[in-house]
């Protein structure tokens, strides 16, 4: 469940926006070692969806 | 401080607060004390940016007219090439990184930074780099011309000031990673009780994140020109075709350290400005959380969009795509900041002194830098403006106005908590105007002649691009004597100047103005204040 909120906060952490309420909470809940795993493993995804995309379009 | 609460100060000797700094050329030598260190790299990156500021105005004479006037085309394009490198690796990133020693202690309430030893030999590893780098214009066969970006195979045929330069380029490199291994240690572990991660100033966490980026991509610079020396020296092949290599591949490794090496360069811009607006906004910074979050993210999608460099070296249709895609939503949390500046401005009690015209013009002009950023990050598009003048706008709306616009502005902001003193506004003012004026006369055009399909990198040029190249010279004469103005007026500032109050500005909220007097003693939160 943890990692789902951590995933979440770097969710909209891309987009550069949070809600206050949401960021005061995820500043009590999460570990920064949750944050730094969750955005490696974003970035992974998001050059995978980015790869998927231009295949998309190069097929 | 008493000596009695702290006998073991006895052992420090003339370090104490009581008997102050050292005298004579030894202070600088041996100093391990951050405001010392902090204020050698200033002093040393105006030196830089002098030296920078004097090529480009020799670059700029020579483009006054069609035809050849005062230099050869091999010396002009050795004028390129160390103007570039001289800019970035010796006057903004030795800038920032001065900047950070004087001040992230101070915002994070410690009493000096991680590794002072280290500290020191980092900066003063910068200066033979320098003069093994300037000094190429000296030695058989010129300065390098090949351009900042060292393209083999040109690098690979070189003199021998390609040897110093690739010397020059490791140290500075080896001073970058000791600089920032430094900086991350000091804010991971110094900070004052209390002064968790998210209350640090935005300038401590521009720094922390930027400071990563160098570890990461300082080495990926140092292999490349490693590989470069082999090929130059040992024999090897890794970017020479006839042996089996290929120069495209120096390309991908040049540019996965140069495209994180362009977020180096504005991180810690970002944070100053961060810092500036709202002190004269008299107004928290708007979406604290978003501004750390959007500047880690920016930092993580440095890293997969190096190919926007080189559209044009025949990657598959795939590649650009992808490297178009990426580029284009860096523009999102970039936005975030950018609004999120604005929405700071928003209904706060605004005043216009030197250090926030600085940061407003930082705001207007960077953006017209990032928006340019974006025609070119249209893979199609770029594939008719690569290499032409358009380009040359684009980075120098990204740099000047943007990284050194926000370094000026820092340096007005904070000048008086280093010298006690404040600067002449008046001269302030006109030193704003007068660069203003003379930045967009001298870049603007530049937009017009890379449509227009002006190359960069050449002495001369077709008639057709003579008006604006006239107008974008005239200007460059403005910007550039106009940084005379500050010269003196921060001179004038350090010597006499009328002394400042402890907060001189009113909205300023960090330690330094809040729990330091003015000027900063030598020795500040030798006991940690506690953070509430």
């Amino acid at each position: 469940m943890k990692l789902a909120r951590a995933f979440k906060a770097v969710f909209w952490s891309f987009l550069g926006v949070r809600k206050r309420a949401n960021y005061e909470s995820d500043s009590q809940a999460l570990k920064p070692q949750h944050v730094i795993a969750a955005g490696l493993v974003s970035a992974v995804v998001f050059v995978l969806v980015l790869f998927a995309v231009v295949k998309l379009v190069t097929r | 401080m008493s000596a009695i609460a702290h006998p073991h100060d006895h052992s420090h000797g003339e370090a104490h607060e009581h008997h102050g700094p050292p005298r004579g050329i030894t202070r600088w030598l041996y100093t391990t004390n951050h405001k010392d260190i902090g204020t050698m790299y200033l002093v040393f990156s105006c030196i830089m940016f002098f030296a920078g500021g004097s090529m480009a105005m020799m670059i700029r004479a020579e483009l006054f007219e069609p035809g050849l006037q005062l230099f050869n085309p091999q010396f002009f394009n050795s004028l390129t090439t160390i103007h570039g490198l001289v800019m970035i690796f010796g006057a903004i990133m030795p800038a920032f990184v001065g900047l950070a020693n004087w001040l992230i202690p101070m915002q994070i309430g410690a009493a000096d930074m991680a590794f002072p030893r280290l500290n020191n030999w980092s900066f003063w590893l910068l200066v033979p780099a320098s003069v093994l780098l300037i000094s190429g214009f000296f030695v058989p066969g010129g300065a390098i011309a090949s351009g900042w970006t060292l393209y083999p195979p040109l690098s690979i045929q070189q003199g021998i000031s390609m040897d110093m330069s690739i010397l020059a380029i490791h140290m500075m490199g080896a001073s970058s990673i000791m600089g920032s291994i430094n900086i991350i240690t000091t804010i991971l572990n110094m900070r004052a009780p209390g002064m968790t991660l998210m209350k640090m100033p935005m300038f401590v966490w521009a720094w922390l994140i930027t400071a990563y980026l160098l570890i990461a991509v300082m080495p990926v610079l140092a292999g490349a020109i490693t590989m470069l020396l082999f090929d130059r020296h040992f024999g090897t092949s890794f970017f020479n075709a006839a042996g089996g290599g290929d120069p495209t591949m120096f390309l991908h490794i040049f540019w996965f350290f140069g495209h994180p090496e362009v977020y180096i360069m504005i991180l810690p811009a970002f944070g100053i400005v961060s810092q500036i607006i709202p002190a004269f906004a008299r107004k928290p910074l708007f979406g604290y959380a978003s501004m750390v979050y959007a500047t880690a993210s920016i930092a993580i999608l440095s890293f997969i969009v190096w190919g926007h460099h080189m559209f044009t070296v025949g990657m598959p249709a795939a590649g650009n795509l992808f490297f178009m895609y990426a580029t284009i939503l860096i523009a999102v949390p970039t936005g975030v900041k950018v609004f999120n500046w604005i929405s700071t401005m928003w209904r706060g009690s605004m005043t216009f002194e030197t250090p926030m015209l600085f940061a407003i013009g930082f705001i207007f002009l960077f953006t017209i830098g990032g928006f340019s950023g974006l025609v070119l990050a249209l893979a199609p598009v770029d594939i008719t403006l690569h290499n032409t003048y358009y380009v040359v706008a684009h980075f120098h709306y990204v740099l000047v106005s943007g990284a050194l616009f926000a370094i000026i502005g820092a340096v007005y902001f904070w000048l008086p908590k280093w010298t006690g003193n404040m600067y002449n506004e008046t001269l302030g003012k006109w030193h704003f105007w007068l660069s203003m004026i003379g930045f967009n006369v001298l870049f603007f055009p530049q937009h017009f002649l890379g449509l227009a399909g002006m190359p960069r990198r050449i002495p001369d040029y077709a008639l057709q691009f003579a008006e604006w190249n006239m107008i974008s010279s005239i200007g460059a004469f403005i910007f550039g004597f106009t940084q005379l103005i500050f010269l003196y007026n921060v001179i004038t500032t350090i010597r006499s100047g009328k002394p400042a109050e402890q907060k001189p500005w009113e909205g300023a909220d960090s330690l330094e103005w809040t729990h330091l007097p003015t000027p900063a003693p030598y020795h500040t939160f030798e006991v940690q204040p506690v953070i509430k």
